[in-house]
């Protein structure tokens, strides 16, 4: 996503090296996705979805 | 001894294969009071940019290169910052590169190495459709 728009910035944690940083976003299990301090996404979910869940767009249909 | 088995060496080569553009692998780490996968994260990176010509490892201290730590906006060590013929990607790893990250490390490479993105045209639209600063982060575990 992030080579796809300069806007957007993407970091890969690994989760049990920065506890501080896991227990701030509540991460009790991977994979878990932060966007902009809020949206939280857990689990891996089909591409479509993930992207819409992580940009916060609508549902189709 | 290396972390890379030959076997592994062979495939990972041929994945990296297709890379056209050069790709920076800029590693921030701390030294004193840094963590232990500093030094882990430095052979990995070391063991994958020997595998093409094109992939070269950027050393940077996380506590005296300030300068390059504000440019990248990192915050933590370890950190790789990749980079496509010097421009930022902005793709970030942080935490040494092993299990799941190191499948990620290794995609991230051959993006920046082509600017190619597998993603499906419509998913595309909406990503490129973003007008505001969109910070991700996503939390793995080596296993």
């Amino acid at each position: 996503m992030a080579a796809a728009n300069e806007l957007i910035t993407a970091d890969a944690i690994e989760a049990t090296e920065f506890m501080d940083l896991s227990r701030k976003y509540r991460v009790t299990g991977v994979p878990k996705t932060i966007v902009n301090e809020t949206i939280e996404i857990m689990g891996a979910l089909p591409e479509q979805d993930y992207v819409r869940a992580a940009l916060q767009l609508p549902e189709q249909g | 001894m290396a972390l890379l088995s030959p076997q592994d060496e062979a495939t990972l080569k041929q994945h990296l294969s297709v890379i056209t553009l050069p790709v920076q692998l800029v590693l921030f780490t701390q030294t004193i009071g840094g963590s232990e996968s500093g030094p882990v994260t430095k052979r990995i990176l070391g063991e994958l940019a020997a595998l093409n010509d094109k992939v070269t490892l950027v050393e940077k201290s996380f506590v005296l290169d300030t300068e390059d730590r504000n440019k990248y906006k990192v915050d933590k060590a370890p950190a790789i910052v990749l980079l496509s013929d010097g421009v930022d990607t902005r793709m970030r790893l942080y935490g040494a590169p092993t299990g799941y990250e190191f499948v990620g490390l290794v995609e991230a490479i051959i993006v920046a190495g082509t600017s190619k993105i597998e993603l499906d045209p419509e998913t595309m639209k909406w990503i490129q459709a973003v007008d505001k600063p969109t910070h991700i982060q996503v939390f793995s575990t080596p296993t």
